[in-house]
């Protein structure tokens, strides 16, 4: 029963590797990569289901007994994680038939996508550190491919410094596992759980701690590591950038959950450096939002402004804040994909991402814009939708522990956020009728709206029927806060 | 899910059909299929009246999400109902009036304006009639929402969207404030239930987070209700259509603030902060209001600022009437009761005089095509009820006699008047300040008052400077601002039908600590009270308002008047300019494009967190006794591989680079054979050899090799992040090793060692850890390669002719 944790990574591997064979057969293709993803979303989902009745799920591979081998690791956070992500995926897929040529489809795009799922699932999975950078190795690689694909100038003079950032930080990765194994002697992750806890973190592991957030501080985008983003997100079509957008950034605040819940859990200095990243992170990005007038522009540094709040919360570490940084995380994948698909079923209609370049689009795509519209408000966290629900437990977990100021900044963010969304609705959507071709007001974009649609729906019921999943985030953050669960899942003590 | 549910969402499900019946039912006014509801809604809340005037409450609740002490809890008590009726009755007028006010023009998008409204309706009920702070926080942001969406109805027009945009950062400002307030509450009380904090007043009030949620929940009562500096968004939302204008922005949504300060008044009253906040501000925010009102000449603009004005006062009576608590009902202490009286009475009447001039106005404007003062004249014989409705109104907000706004008028002097004998907070000291600004204040409303209906009714109809011949409006617009006008003379003439079936319930509401003991409020409304201070006052107003008017022609040339934006406009304005400026500035410092900053912020930041987790952690430890020996031709091999690094940035020449990097390359090869690691080595040996082979072949395409040139001042920097990144990760690993041997554990490579053979059988026990013991890690490396050598491909084969298929 066990081998349902590797599920989610082996089908896209094994789909991804015989989607190059079936390159030239572009029908063929897409319906092995649909019924892929579908396969992924339910093999994630009954993971899911069975770790929720069922506790959690560990693997070894090989049959090489913890702490010795590989394990996989199938707990709710992470098993949850895929499932959202392997949903994404499907969306995405049913997004991509329609914006791409195929030609773009014909250069390998299936495998490259299916083996960045399997990078992401498996990073999610894994419950070994140096296993962990192999997946990260997967998932550099292939993004960088998606990013660059297609050749143009600004493609490759971006995806170069996209691709150099990263694997300075792959290095420091190597580094840092070297530091840590030399004073722990073990990758397992709930290994070093336990090691750390009997050699108490202090000295010289808090400084390979600080070396492990700089890794997935790069990862995830926080201040003053995000510069690999803003622009890297811009050049790829849209629905890749919605991918990137929903995933790739979540998967680095996922290892800083999970590592310094699991690992490095007792330093009340590091917590603090979490907050204090996290608000600068939040602030700063969103920053970047209010001066832009780019579509994507905008979209891209929120995903900056967006983990900011999630790291603040691994910094509060309650077990409310844990609850309220996973409900924030699906939230986010969530409507930051579903807007960056708005930004493209815009630039469809207008052939443009310049805010400036469209206006009154509300009129002639009233669709377009009033869907657009939940996704921007639900990501301002304006009431009853999930961004509300996700800044809501965020703040009460804050007050209660007493993190006031960076609730306050929270906040502001929260309104510049709705600023800035605001902008591109009156902007673009709002005002007299001005578009840059004259065919566009014909354009019909219906077809590129309903793959959002499930997105928006799943906004929606994640505000209005918050209880049932807000009591699934709760039990999960209590898993988490107890890294004894999952230490003893993995080590069979 | 009870009726009374069912009664507050029944707005929002009408909503959802509001399209599809406008699709249908092109031909029909979508207005007919929306104004059944408010009307029964309104019918529905009138029969509460029995029950809540006998002082019951009725509640009924469903969870929502109760693990964060969230239930849907509906609670109709004096408050409450009283705000349910102005909603539902002025909202049936409103809607009615829509009807005719918007006509149903081919592209008019009246689906838009009734989704919204209804949206509004509903949200706006669930305000009043909610329990849970956070279900009236929900509802809340959805009356900004809509509030800005109906302010931008119109969106064509710039104003309307610098309108909207206005009302909403200001508004949700003050609600994310609030929000925080709320949850401060939370913290201190577990719960979220108004009536349950309520009865913890005692216990928290001494709580450090008291004061904090105080003023956070006051940001967003000022800003929701226009109370001075947060009021300027107000008349910018006269962009909206008229009928929002007299539904939202002067008859409901803006007294949301003047609800919850109600609402929260035995939560916070009784403080000195609190009643000083409330009469201060309040007090500002009348005068403030009514001398703007003065100098607008467009109708709409006049009402906006005397709705400011007049939502001061009702704040000034709250505050004002906040010291009541500190007194005992039952010795008869009714001084300051009264100020709480006379702010639930101004509530209802403003909403009616408002209510009705808003609609004039909209008739006016609907008929006229014009508002603006310079312009209208004459129009009493050209639209008699219009007019008729007009002097009721006016002369009502002006505080004559036998109008509901007289009574109330009176009853604020009393108030303040009383508020001077308090001989608490200070008000020994600052009372007399009260009724000299609201005397002062109460001159220029009653001078607007007239300047409204005198300049729009009387003297000389000019014509031609109107966009249409101006004639009476159509039934079904009058019939609302009938309606209220008739309200407010019947509510002049017999208060008292008030008293005690609305006004009493909503006072205990207010102060329920004075009567808990079954104790009773006294409520007696009537026009003489003999000849006494009060009665002076109106009269000094009445004089020195008719000189201000009258000598209109004389000041209105003054720079003062002729300025009829409000100056904290400029404030507003230049604060979004700032913050794009300054937001554009952060970015651009940051986000300059060029990888090698990227790579200096970095690693400045690597190094640095590092060097402070060091310190800090007092984490440095070097032990060199228990290192390896070092012998010297490793010196003499590292020495070569530091001097051929250094050197690389040095040369200029191409060919000599690769050798040079290769030289590296061949270097760290033989470190790993004296490191005792063949396989590593010949790997290493393998990739630098490939390497210098792939670098030659490609050698002819590559261009010249430019030198860059940098600045020496950056040369320097980039030398000292290199060397501090170099120091701290090696003393990070000196430190690591030296760690280790004083807290020896358990490796598991000692597993590996012990079991290589005898499990996995293999003597090479790097092989058998590649391929058996971490075999995944194996197969994934070998799949990146794939997708690099894959990648390859694509990049040379592949090139994107448009960017996507769009």
């Amino acid at each position: 029963m066990n081998n349902l944790v590797i599920l989610p990574i082996l089908i896209p591997f094994l789909m991804g590797v015989i989607l190059i064979f079936t390159n030239k057969r572009l029908s063929v293709s897409r319906t092995i990569s649909v019924l892929t993803a579908l396969a992924m979303l339910a093999s994630a989902s009954y993971l899911t289901y069975v770790v929720y009745t069922d506790g959690i799920m560990a693997l070894e591979l090989g049959n090489w007994e913890a702490p010795f081998g590989i394990v996989l690791v199938g707990d709710l956070l992470s098993s949850s994680l895929v499932a959202v992500s392997s949903l994404l995926a499907v969306s995405t897929l049913f997004f991509i038939f329609q914006t791409f040529d195929e030609e773009r489809e014909k250069a390998y795009f299936y495998p490259f996508f299916f083996f960045l799922m399997t990078g992401v699932n498996g990073s999610f999975l894994t419950g070994d550190l140096f296993n962990l950078f192999v997946f990260f190795e997967v998932m550099l690689l292939s993004s960088f491919i998606l990013i660059s694909m297609g050749g143009k100038k600004s493609q490759l003079s971006e995806s170069l410094k996209y691709v150099i950032i990263n694997t300075v930080s792959s290095l420091v990765f190597i580094i840092g596992i070297a530091y840590l194994y030399a004073v722990t002697g073990t990758l397992n992750m709930a290994d070093l759980s336990v090691k750390v806890a009997e050699l108490g973190q202090e000295g010289v592991l808090n400084v390979i701690a600080l070396v492990f957030l700089f890794i997935f501080g790069v990862k995830s985008a926080l201040f003053p590591l995000y510069y690999w983003l803003p622009k890297s997100y811009v050049e790829p079509p849209t629905a890749i950038a919605a991918l990137f957008g929903g995933l790739l950034t979540k998967v680095g605040v996922y290892t800083i959950l999970r590592t310094y819940t699991l690992i490095f859990n007792q330093s009340s200095e590091i917590y603090f450096i979490l907050i204090v990243l996290g608000g600068l992170t939040m602030f700063i990005g969103v920053l970047g939002a209010v001066s832009q007038f780019d579509f994507k522009r905008i979209l891209s540094v929120h995903i900056v402004s967006q983990v900011g709040y999630m790291i603040m919360g691994i910094g509060i570490n309650s077990t409310i804040a844990i609850a309220g940084v996973f409900y924030f995380l699906i939230h986010n994948i969530i409507v930051k994909s579903a807007l960056f698909f708005f930004a493209g079923a815009t630039e469809k209609v207008t052939g443009t991402s310049h805010l400036k370049k469209m206006s009154g689009l509300l009129k002639t795509h009233p669709y377009l814009g009033w869907t657009f519209f939940i996704a921007a408000i639900s990501l301002a966290g304006i009431p009853p939708l999930s961004g509300f629900v996700g800044k809501f437990i965020l703040i009460v977990a804050g007050f209660m522990e007493g993190n006031y100021f960076v609730i306050a900044v929270s906040l502001a963010t929260g309104l510049l956020t709705l600023f800035s969304m605001m902008k591109i609705f009156m902007t673009s959507f709002w005002g007299e009728v001005k578009l840059p071709k004259p065919e566009a007001e014909n354009v019909k974009v219906g077809s590129l709206i309903a793959p959002i649609v499930p997105l928006l729906i799943f906004t929606i019921v994640l505000g209005v029927a918050a209880e049932p999943f807000y009591q699934f985030s709760l039990e999960l953050a209590e898993q988490i806060i107890n890294p004894e669960h999952y230490v003893n899942s993995v080590l069979k003590e | 899910m009870s009726l009374l549910h069912l009664v507050v969402l029944a707005p929002f499900l009408l909503a959802i059909l509001i399209p599809f019946l406008y699709k249908k039912f092109r031909h029909i006014h979508t207005g007919w299929f929306v104004l059944g509801l408010p009307l029964v809604l309104f019918i529905y809340f009138l029969t509460f009246l029995p029950e809540i005037s006998g002082g019951g409450a009725v509640q009924e609740t469903v969870p929502w999400i109760p693990s964060l002490g969230i239930d849907f809890t509906v609670f109709v008590d004096g408050l409450g109902l009283l705000f349910a009726l102005l909603i539902t009755g002025i909202g049936t007028l409103v809607v009615l009036y829509s009807i005719y006010y918007i006509a149903n023009k081919k592209d008019e998008p009246l689906n838009n304006f009734y989704v919204y409204l209804l949206m509004f309706m509903g949200a706006m009920l669930g305000v009043v009639l909610s329990d849970n702070l956070m279900v009236v926080y929900v509802f809340w942001e959805t009356t900004s929402l809509a509030s800005m969406l109906l302010i931008g109805y119109w969106f064509h027009k710039e104003r309307s969207r610098y309108g909207a945009q206005k009302s909403m950062l200001i508004t949700v400002f003050g609600g994310f404030s609030m929000l925080a307030g709320f949850t401060l509450l939370y913290v201190m009380t577990e719960t979220f239930s108004i009536r349950e904090i309520i009865a913890q007043t005692d216990v928290i009030a001494s709580h450090e987070l008291f004061l904090p949620a105080m003023l956070l929940i006051l940001l967003g009562a000022f800003t929701k209700s226009a109370q001075f500096p947060f009021h300027i968004w107000l008349p910018d939302a006269m962009e909206a259509p008229t009928p929002v204008s007299a539904y939202l922005h002067s008859a409901t949504m803006v007294k949301a603030g003047i609800y919850l300060v109600a609402r929260m008044t035995p939560v916070f009253g009784g403080e000195p902060q609190w009643f000083w906040l409330l009469s201060g501000f309040g007090i500002f925010t009348l005068l403030w209001g009514s001398v703007s009102a003065v100098r607008q000449k467009d109708l709409k603009a006049i009402l906006a600022f005397s709705t400011i004005s007049q939502l001061g006062m009702i704040m000034t009576l709250l505050g004002l009437g906040s010291a009541a608590v500190h007194f005992d009902l039952a010795n008869g202490e009714t001084l300051y009761t009264t100020a709480i009286l006379a702010a639930v009475f101004h509530l209802i009447n403003h909403a009616t005089f408002k209510g009705s001039l808003f609609m004039v106005v909209g008739i006016v404007d609907h008929e006229t095509g014009t508002r603006d003062i310079r312009n209208l004249g004459g129009l009493m014989t050209l639209m008699p009820i219009t007019a008729t409705a007009a002097l009721i109104g006016t002369f009502s907000m002006a505080g004559l006699p036998p109008f509901n706004g007289f009574l109330s008028k009176e009853m604020f002097f009393t108030g303040v008047l009383n508020a001077t004998t308090l001989d608490l907070f200070n008000m020994q000291t600052w009372g007399l300040i009260f009724p000299v600004i609201a005397w002062i204040a109460s001159i220029f409303t009653f001078a607007y008052c007239m300047i409204m209906f005198f300049k729009t009714f009387t003297g000389k109809h000019q014509p031609e400077k109107l966009k249409k011949q101006a004639h009476e409006a159509p039934m079904g617009m009058l019939i609302g601002p009938v309606i209220l006008a008739s309200l407010v003379v019947v509510f002049g003439l017999f208060p008292n039908v008030l008293s005690y079936s609305i006004i009493e319930p909503v006072m205990r509401s207010i102060l329920p600590s004075l009567v808990s003991d079954g104790g009773e409020f006294y409520v007696n409304i009537y026009h003489w009270h003999g000849p006494n201070t009060e009665l002076m006052m109106t009269i000094g107003v009445v004089i020195f308002g008719s000189l201000v008017y009258l000598n209109l022609k004389r000041w209105q040339e003054a720079a003062f008047f002729l300025k009829e934006r409000d100056p904290l406009n400029w404030l507003y304005d230049n604060s979004l300019v700032w913050l794009i400026d300054g937001a554009t500035w952060v970015n651009d410092l940051q986000l300059t494009g060029r990888l090698r900053d990227y790579m200096a912020y970095m690693f400045v930041f690597f190094a640095g967190f590092m060097a402070w987790g060091l310190f800090y952690f007092d984490a440095i430890a070097i032990d060199l006794e228990n290192t390896a020996p070092i012998s010297t031709y490793i010196f003499v091999l590292v020495a070569v591989l530091i001097l051929a690094t250094i050197s690389i940035p040095f040369i200029n020449h191409r060919i000599t680079a690769i050798i040079v990097v290769g030289v590296i390359g061949f270097l760290l090869a033989l470190l790993f054979v004296v490191f005792r690691a063949p396989d590593l080595a010949l790997t290493q040996l393998l990739v630098e050899t490939v390497m210098v082979v792939m670098f030659l072949l490609v050698f002819y395409h590559l261009p010249e090799l430019k030198k860059e040139s940098f600045k020496p001042t950056m040369k320097i920097s980039n030398l000292a992040i290199s060397i501090a990144v170099g120091v701290f990760a090696s003393l990070t690993a000196l430190s690591a090793h030296a760690f280790s041997y004083e807290n020896p554990v358990d490796a598991i490579s000692n597993y590996f060692i012990e079991n290589a053979y005898t499990l996995a059988g293999g003597n090479n026990m790097v092989n058998v850890i590649l391929v058996d013991f971490r075999g995944l890690d194996t197969l994934l490396e070998v799949l990146v390669l794939a997708i690099a050598a894959l990648g390859i491909v694509v990049l040379v084969k592949y090139t994107a002719k448009g960017r996507e298929n769009l």
